[in-house]
């Protein structure tokens, strides 16, 4: 198994993260080191992926200004903005 | 118009079966690449090995039976959200790209597939705790290694290959460990004298294992997890990953929209009925794979075959014995309650503690799931209880001394969309393009 370019790039909460071609929001951040994805609206708890395969909706995040997207089962796109 | 939805080991088949049959197909799937969880797989940009995957090339006959069938029409990407039967006509309202279109169909095949099933425990919502399936996900259909020094735990045969997948690709499994006991194998003897396949998979992955020299730690499970480390019957072991599941459940959305009879299978899993066709209640719509019942990939190809008209009872029976055998060998342990606290989260979403829950059975009176749902709001949030439904209703009944009734459990698995839409694609199509 060889792993192709990382050739694409987005931001998560303004920082500037990389991706392969065809991987999630959550994988190139996992890849990245970035496991905290959002925080909880009552308790303020960090949150990650938890199910990774579009059921448990816990890795929601914003893109392109649209909330409540799962990072978990969306593919990156270069120039994508993401934020918790 | 047959219209199989799901592209994993059941749906697949089904599509290839159907269509060589002489009937036209639309395979409907949600992921952007044919083969469901199961055969989840690297992008074409990677030259996968398939190093990762238990005889891959079942997968790939499949692939190209489907991918070159000029009958089958896919739909990748696609999420059919709503589905209603009229004058024995089928329409899917499907959503993709951001788009609502409706789709006819004569016949529908749901082969909707199965979610790791979990249990709350003390920390299992920080970040780096998952299913499973999660890490296994990340791995084959990303390349991604969810952490270095992982803890797989839970019961049942896919924790083996995927502690087994994530040594292979470099993780250092610090814990593997399986609640239930191995005498309780003595419990399927007959399933594996009628399925010697099944001899050799289990074997392969002990070989895998014991190449990495990982050995399997029987009757022990994650009792709670912190920032570094888990706690497993009272000892402490250090790691980044802690992936713990409890068998699956299966997705029976869109079966309980069109009315399909469910039934609730020995377990406690909510199951679709169906009929020696796959036929369910619902005259023309079938199903195949894991929402008629847990029972691997094997039977859900032969479901899958069956339910496109094609022929397989004998071999159907068989697999069907080895599932029973694994659901006797692979019990939920019930005392898996013991090891909440009152602030252990419930329900992920709306942050329902295990206190919340309790309160609403002493002091507000909640009689069942649904009413402490009422009360807490446990199961209200985006997943619509498919993680917490089960465990909600069980809590419930055991503060009340009560058994979870069948009917409970079925209208647990009812929901009035399989997935959510926003009023703008519901209104015009809004154009969410990323």
């Amino acid at each position: 198994m060889t792993q192709p370019a990382a050739s694409i790039t987005f931001t998560f909460n303004d920082e500037k993260v990389s991706a392969v071609p065809g991987q999630t929001i959550a994988a190139a951040l996992f890849s990245a080191n970035q496991k905290v994805l959002r925080k909880t609206r009552m308790g303020g708890e960090d949150r990650s992926i938890f199910c990774g395969i579009g059921i448990c909706w816990d890795c929601v995040v914003t893109v392109n200004g649209i909330s409540n997207q799962r990072a978990c089962i969306i593919e990156v796109v270069d120039s994508m903005v993401v934020q918790s | 118009m047959i219209a199989v939805i799901g592209a994993g080991p059941a749906g697949l088949s089904a599509a290839a079966t159907a269509a060589e049959r002489g009937e036209k197909v639309l395979l409907i799937d949600s992921s952007p690449r044919l083969g469901g969880q199961y055969w989840r797989h690297l992008p074409s940009n990677w030259n996968d090995d398939r190093s990762l995957h238990y005889d891959f090339s079942k997968a790939q006959a499949l692939f190209d039976r489907v991918l070159t069938n000029p009958l089958i029409t896919r739909h990748s990407n696609a999420h059919v959200w709503q589905a209603e039967k009229n004058d024995g006509v089928f329409t899917l309202f499907v959503v993709r790209d951001g788009v609502e279109e409706k789709v006819i169909a004569d016949k529908v095949i749901l082969a909707t597939g199965a979610y790791d099933r979990s249990i709350p425990f003390p920390g299992w919502t920080l970040p780096g705790v998952m299913t499973p399936g999660a890490a296994q996900a990340m791995l084959k259909s990303h390349g991604v290694l969810v952490g270095k020094r992982v803890v797989v735990a839970g019961t049942g045969p896919f924790i083996l290959p995927v502690a087994a997948g994530l040594a292979d690709s470099g993780a250092e499994i610090v814990g593997l460990y399986e609640a239930n006991n191995p005498i309780r194998w003595l419990l399927n003897l007959h399933g594996f004298i009628l399925n010697p396949s099944k001899i050799a998979e289990a074997l392969y992955y002990m070989k895998k294992l014991r190449k990495h020299r990982i050995s399997i730690r029987f009757g022990k499970s994650v009792d709670s997890t912190s920032k570094g480390f888990a706690t497993v019957n009272g000892k402490r072991v250090d790691c980044d990953v802690v992936a713990v599941g409890w068998g699956f459940v299966p997705d029976l959305s869109l079966a309980g929209i069109l009315g399909a009879q469910l039934k609730v299978d020995g377990d406690g899993t909510v199951v679709v009925a169906v009929d020696s066709h796959q036929e369910t209640s619902v005259p023309g719509l079938f199903a195949a794979g894991e929402s008629t019942g847990i029972g691997g990939s094997t039977l859900s190809m032969i479901e899958g075959v069956i339910a496109a008209g094609g022929k397989g009872k004998f071999a159907r029976w068989r697999a069907q014995v080895f599932a029973r055998g694994l659901q006797r060998v692979y019990p939920v342990p019930t005392n898996w309650q013991a090891k909440l606290n009152d602030q252990t989260i419930i329900c992920r979403c709306e942050e329902v503690t295990l206190g919340d829950i309790c309160s609403s059975v002493d002091e507000l009176g909640a009689e069942n799931g649904r009413t402490a749902k009422l009360f807490t709001r446990a199961g209200m949030g985006l997943c619509q209880g498919r993680v917490c439904g089960r465990n909600v209703s069980e809590i419930v009944a055991a503060k009340r001394a009560e058994k979870v009734h069948d009917s409970e459990r079925m209208g647990g698995a009812q929901r009035p969309t399989a997935g959510p839409i926003s009023l703008g694609e519901l209104g015009d199509g809004l154009q969410k393009k990323f």
